[in-house]
């Protein structure tokens, strides 16, 4: 008896001693996060040199490039945690999905709207079918049918195996949005290449890793926040469940 | 002709005239991406990044407010629960 007292509230000390840590934890990257904002504001509006030919509109491009690839690492984590949700059916992989899931769609609008506006001032037109813009909103509106079939289908096993599978078959979407520029053509730029880019200036160069550094802290950020919030509330349910089963009611 | 008269009199950008039609005449840019102002679009860019961002997180913030009140209803109702069976 008072060894299995020990060992549960030795269970107790170390599960409140790994939350604490993972505390610390994500409050340094939140800072982190911070901090890579504004030191990239900086290098982007104060450092980073105008671009001779399209001019300060061009900035946007630090933002937009960056957000984008938060998108796939949104998409990503929705497709690790789909496929993880499939295999092992624990909530913790639906959480992951969930919350990725919905990173994605953050990012995905902000994509397409950033790009619109740049495309304003480049094209002359805020939209058209371009195969690489056409690809992005196709992956965006596949990521708002997980997000609204999670709001509003219940949270019951086969609708969330449901929205796990879309989840898996989303991501096939991700390397096509990639490759689309290269395979199709189109007016989207192709400023970033394997062959060192077209960002010409050190600075250019600069601006561009520290939005991709500022993004990525970002996703991870808003990721870990809501697969919490989503954890706390599959938990609470859990104790909810429980505590009705035991005659105890909320008034 | 002196340079400084060739150059009031060579015609300037495309659709802007000679420096004496600028000095006479203001027409507007009609079509084209010279109708939008490249600051503008930034400065709406950038706010849509913001007000994006600041939305997921109040969202995030609102569930994170409905769970605890939910946490605090339930204990709460357990603590009542384990009063009354103390009481018995």
């Amino acid at each position: 008896m008072a060894t299995s007292e020990a060992l549960a509230a030795g269970t107790k000390v170390e599960t409140a001693g790994s939350r604490s840590r993972g505390d610390v934890v994500f409050y340094t990257v939140l800072a982190l996060c911070a901090a890579a904002f504004l030191i990239t504001l900086h290098v982007i509006f104060f450092k980073a040199p105008v671009e001779s030919t399209m001019g300060i509109v061009q900035k946007i491009f630090y933002f937009h490039v960056p957000i984008a690839y938060s998108m796939y690492v949104g998409a990503a984590v929705c497709f690790v945690g789909s496929a993880g949700y499939l295999a092992r059916g624990t909530r913790g992989w639906d959480a992951l999905a969930r919350a990725g899931a919905e990173c994605a769609v953050a990012m995905g609008v902000l994509v397409l709207v950033t790009g619109a506006l740049w495309g304003a001032k480049a094209w002359g037109v805020y939209w058209t079918w371009d195969p690489r813009l056409t690809t992005a909103l196709l992956s965006v509106l596949i990521y708002v049918a997980y997000v609204v079939l999670r709001a509003f289908a219940g949270d019951g096993d086969s609708e969330r195996k449901f929205a796990a599978a879309l989840g898996v078959l989303g991501a096939a979407n991700l390397p096509i949005i990639h490759y689309s520029v290269q395979k199709w053509g189109g007016n989207h730029p192709k400023v970033i290449t394997s062959g060192g880019g077209g960002l010409k200036h050190p600075d250019m160069k600069l601006a561009l890793m520290l939005g991709f550094l500022t993004f990525t802290l970002l996703a991870v950020v808003l990721i870990w926040t809501r697969v919490r919030i989503e954890l706390a509330a599959s938990r609470l349910s859990e104790a909810e469940e429980e505590a009705l089963e035991l005659g105890v009611g909320e008034e | 002709m002196s340079a400084n008269q060739a150059a009031q009199q060579a015609p300037g950008a495309a659709g802007q005239g000679t420096a004496d039609d600028r000095s006479t005449t203001f027409r507007a840019v009609e079509g084209g991406n010279q109708m939008q102002s490249g600051e503008k679009l930034l400065v709406e860019a950038y706010a849509f990044i913001w007000i994006v961002v600041l939305v997921f997180v109040a969202s995030m913030f609102r569930r994170q407010r409905r769970l605890d009140r939910r946490v605090e209803t339930l204990e709460a109702a357990l603590q009542k629960a384990r009063a009354k069976s103390g009481g018995d």
